[in-house]
């Protein structure tokens, strides 16, 4: 392929980045395929990104995230079924071949190996598949039961919708709340935020009616509309509310809740 | 490590987990700002991992490395609300960065501080956006009042300069 018609490296940095939209990505991916000068330097491109990765700044795992994680990997090798790897029998173990084989003819044993040999081959891309396919399936079973949970909270008769305002005068920032207790489903629908710095966020907090602490409820940015949602925080359940409100906290979030408080709302309950 | 979780040994998940855990969830939580999804990201990429071992292979640069390229990626689709649009197969990457022990981790990311703090201002603003908030470069290009094209430029020499500081 001449000088002429390799990708320009801007547009290979925004392919990495998976910035081009899909017909453009689509017409680099094309080319990638036959153009090792432009696969060779995309990937480079891709490197450079792990590096700004790095730039993240580190923070520990939340606690018990390592036996969440070993808890799912449990469950879905069961559900997938993958057997724990093959014993290793040793050659003594092993029970001795009888003789009788060995009078089998050369020629059909080779032409049973190689048989062997292809049904181990169709076997393992017939595994490989169903593998691929049971990941697409828990994936889009995971986003359905979701969408489900959003919209049982959204017409639950028992959920309690709130109005949050600005808790000062300034006409514009407000939020509704829909909150269903008994499960834990909280959706927040804020408009007309005031911008933050890059080391502030929002956080949310659902107030107990029992008189316990704020419990934090997720931290959300507003985009360049003032707009910002939160969907299904991690909750527990079962736990009332009396009130909701929103603050301003460091980037990382805040464990309790820093004053002032920017939007508040009774449930009225 | 994967030759074990090739052969479904749950235990080396574990392992897994403590090696490159921290990595992929910060990565996860830079982008997300919510510790909840990002540990949800984290599940996620190394679910895939343990269901599918070989879509990393050598050839694509350090295992550190794709991990990190590959939580970036996911973030962002949870971040735009879009399905993921790509399988982990579709990352390739060369790189030579070292990030199987927290030492090499730690004296990367220094470096890679150091020369992210070197970029002009503008350099480092649009990568950070493109890369961590997800922005398009139409996105950046109307948030900064900038051309288009400056954008693009800025990132590609943004990344280059990025490479030849930490390979110096």
């Amino acid at each position: 392929m001449s000088e002429e018609t390799h990708i320009p490296q801007e547009d290979l940095a925004l392919y990495a980045l998976r910035e081009l939209p899909e017909g453009e990505a689509a017409a680099v991916r094309a080319h990638l395929a036959g153009c090792a000068d432009c696969r060779q330097e995309a990937a480079e491109l891709a490197g450079d990104l792990a590096l700004v990765a790095l730039g993240a700044e580190q923070h520990p795992l939340p606690e018990g995230a390592r036996e969440r994680l070993l808890k799912k990997i449990a469950v879905d090798a069961g559900e997938t079924g993958r057997e724990a790897a093959p014993k290793v029998v040793s050659i003594e173990d092993a029970k001795p071949v009888r003789r009788i084989y060995m009078s089998v003819p050369w020629a059909a044993v080779a032409a049973m190996l190689v048989f062997a040999f292809a049904l181990m081959m169709k076997i393992g891309a017939l595994n490989l598949e169903v593998k691929q396919q049971s990941a697409l399936l828990a994936q889009q079973a995971a986003a359905s039961s979701r969408a489900q949970r959003v919209l049982d909270a959204l017409t639950a008769g028992s959920a309690q919708r709130v109005l949050l305002t600005a808790a000062k005068t300034k006409p514009a920032p407000s939020a509704h709340a829909v909150y269903v207790a008994s499960s834990g489903s909280l959706i927040l629908q804020a408009n007309n935020l005031d911008p933050l710095p890059t080391d502030k966020t929002y956080e949310l907090w659902v107030i107990p009616a029992d008189g316990k602490a704020p419990i934090p409820a997720g931290l959300f940015r507003p985009d360049a509309a003032g707009s910002a949602s939160v969907i299904l925080p991690a909750l527990p359940t079962g736990v009332a509310a009396k009130a909701f409100g929103v603050t301003v906290e460091r980037a990382e979030g805040s464990a309790t809740p820093t004053a002032p408080i920017v939007l508040a709302g009774a449930t009225g309950e | 490590m994967l030759e074990r979780v090739k052969a479904n040994d749950q235990g080396a998940m574990g392992e897994f987990c403590d090696r490159y855990g921290r990595l992929v969830y910060s990565v996860a939580l830079r982008v997300l700002k919510d510790p909840s999804q990002a540990e949800d990201l984290m599940q996620e990429v190394f679910l895939q991992v343990w269901r599918n071992p070989g879509a990393f292979e050598r050839g694509r640069g350090t295992l550190g490395a794709w991990l990190a390229v590959v939580a970036r990626n996911r973030a962002v689709d949870v971040l735009r609300r879009r399905k993921p649009n790509d399988s982990v197969d579709d990352v390739v990457l060369t790189s030579s960065t070292n990030l199987a022990s927290e030492v090499e981790r730690n004296s990367m990311m220094e470096k890679v501080r150091q020369a992210m703090g070197g970029l002009p201002e503008e350099q480092q603003r649009s990568v950070e956006l493109a890369f961590f908030e997800g922005m398009t470069h139409a996105e950046i290009a109307a948030r900064t009042g900038d051309p288009l094209g400056t954008v693009k430029t800025r990132i590609r020499t943004a990344l280059m300069s990025l490479r030849k500081a930490v390979q110096a």
